[in-house]
């Protein structure tokens, strides 16, 4: 690793364009990344146009550690898919065998999802694969811990912003922080274009408890996606 | 006062935030046992500790969500591994149990349906003018199914034109062409063998699966439908009028930028009661007819009483009457 590159949090680096997390489970990538040694610390590649997570994180002008949960916190992912971005927070929350005491709650509806997910769960102790319906608090709350420091949710549903609302509100610790990652596409199609799409989402955060904290166009990275960066107020 | 519990402690708390009195689960540690406990949470059933305490304190009020925000609520950091390990447990139970999903399976052989389907028509052809182009005289249309089987179980070309009945070529192809004819042609009739497998396994899924819908529109049409809605729960909770243009992406997305409705998508119009049709009256058949399809499909998925011949012939005859209603095309303005 070059000399430029700058720690964000413990186990993720930047180095210029591109970001890389410390692996959990040297010698394995989870899809194909590129992996690097230094000394004995392996890195894993966090690729920005597969992982909105790390796109928000180029793109933000706040501090990009305030967008990540720290090492040992209890996270919530809603739509893990086959884990791709779970892998890389799993990487620095949790580390090699879960030495931080972490605790990743991963959800996803589509079984053949879950899959892929509870093969890197195996290897990968304190990510909670769970295969059910994000939208369903009930579906979630027997397995988590206690209320999440961070959530991020990344569904391909209508009604996106409601739906983050509303698990916020449901499981969103004090002080946490919550990412929603907004599809365009995936809201109703007969209300105008993807801006004022965006735009309704945005009313709906701050009609909410929630506090805004910035909106992330991942225009280059993601096409017609945003991430909305929001926090729960304290106490 | 409320209950408030996880997988492990079932409590109740007062108002004052007081342990009035509490339950350990005192079952065996094991994966499959937590994954049981972990399955009833998720389903919203209550754990026979809550209900105990309930009947204890029968006024205390059953708070599902309420260990997350208790700030001292006991960790357990020795059973943290059992934890991971029911976890995946009942991940995986949930992924094998996705394979009695009835419209998954039936999404499957409809795909697959599709695919080979496709396939066939682009390889049928070629494989008809391959041997058209050396046995000139035999005739493409007529003898068109013949072909591809003629030339799959031949020793040579001269015998494929013997078993045309018509006389050989003048120029042969050389042996390892031959062979790659053969090979291809093969491929050609055993894909109609597929074909003819797949749909025979579809008929018997679709008319148990949308009986009603299957006796309406016959079952190969219904489970397209079925396929094309993502699944009968949300075939049977669509409007008829979106069941009327499934199938009509492009005309539907070509509505929206102006252009006149479609009449019907891909599945209503292969129904002979549409095509068949005069054009003037396919849209009124096709609107009906989604009307009845999405009625039978509600009946299906919330089982009523499946759709008896009866039901079918008054379909019908309404359809025939609509069509006496409008003999003529409408007059242009």
């Amino acid at each position: 690793m070059s000399n430029k590159s700058k720690p964000i949090l413990w186990g993720v680096r930047k180095d210029g364009r591109t970001l890389w997390t410390r692996n959990a489970v040297k010698g394995i990538s989870v899809r194909g990344e590129r992996r690097k040694r230094e000394g004995r610390i392996e890195w894993r590649r966090w690729d920005p146009t597969r992982s909105k997570v790390a796109a928000a994180l180029l793109r933000t002008r706040a501090e990009p550690a305030s967008l990540l949960p720290n090492p040992g916190s209890t996270c919530l992912y809603l739509g893990a898919s086959s884990g791709g971005t779970v892998s890389h927070i799993h990487d620095f929350v949790c580390g090699a065998e879960n030495h931080h005491s972490g605790q990743l709650v991963a959800v996803e509806i589509s079984p053949r999802m879950v899959r892929d997910l509870v093969k890197l769960s195996e290897r990968r102790p304190g990510i909670v694969p769970v295969l059910g319906d994000a939208r369903k608090p009930e579906h979630i709350a027997a397995f988590i811990r206690g209320k999440a420091n961070w959530i991020h949710q990344d569904l391909s549903i209508a009604d996106q912003a409601e739906t983050f609302v509303r698990i916020a509100k449901s499981f969103l610790a004090a002080g946490g922080t919550g990412l929603l990652s907004l599809k365009a596409a995936s809201e109703r199609s007969s209300q105008g274009d993807d801006n004022s799409r965006f735009q309704r989402a945005e009313r709906i955060i701050m009609d909410s408890d929630l506090i805004l904290e910035e909106r992330i166009d991942l225009t280059g990275l993601e096409e017609q996606h945003v991430v909305f960066v929001c926090s729960s107020r304290t106490g | 006062m409320k209950i408030i519990f996880d997988w492990r402690i079932s409590r109740v708390v007062d108002d004052q935030g007081h342990i009035v009195d509490e339950i350990l689960w005192d079952g065996t540690m094991s994966p499959s046992g937590i994954a049981k406990r972990l399955l009833k949470l998720q389903q919203g059933r209550l754990l026979p500790e809550v209900i105990t305490l309930s009947e204890r304190f029968p006024e205390a009020k059953i708070d599902s969500m309420g260990a997350l925000s208790e700030p001292n609520w006991p960790k357990a950091p020795d059973s943290e591994e059992i934890f991971h390990r029911a976890t995946l447990e009942l991940a995986k139970m949930g992924v094998a149990d996705s394979s009695k999903d009835m419209d998954r399976r039936l999404d499957m052989l409809v795909s697959a349906t599709l695919e080979v389907r496709s396939f066939w028509t682009t390889s049928e052809s070629r494989c008809i003018e391959w041997a058209g182009l050396f046995i000139t005289e035999a005739d493409l249309d007529s003898q068109r199914d013949a072909i591809p089987r003629s030339i799959a179980t031949s020793e040579n070309i001269v015998d494929a034109s013997e078993n045309l009945q018509v006389s050989p070529p003048m120029h042969m192809p050389s042996d390892s062409e031959w062979a790659s004819m053969v090979s291809h042609a093969v491929s050609v009739t055993s894909s109609s063998e597929i074909l003819e497998q797949l749909e025979s396994s579809i008929r018997e899924i679709a008319s148990i699966h949308v009986p009603s819908l299957s006796a309406l529109l016959g079952p190969l049409s219904a489970a397209k439908l079925v396929s094309l809605a993502g699944g009968r729960e949300r075939l049977a909770r669509m409007p008829s009028g979106s069941l009327q243009v499934l199938g009509a992406h492009a005309a539907m997305s070509a509505h929206r930028r102006g252009a006149p409705p479609p009449k019907h998508g891909a599945v209503l119009f292969s129904m002979p009661q549409v095509s068949r049709s005069p054009r003037w009256v396919r849209g009124k058949i096709a609107r009906y007819l989604a009307g009845k399809a999405s009625i039978a499909v509600r009946v299906d998925h919330f089982e009523g009483e499946t759709w008896g011949k009866d039901t079918i012939d008054e379909i019908n005859s309404e359809i025939e009457a609509i069509k006496a209603k409008f003999p003529k095309p409408p007059k242009r303005n």
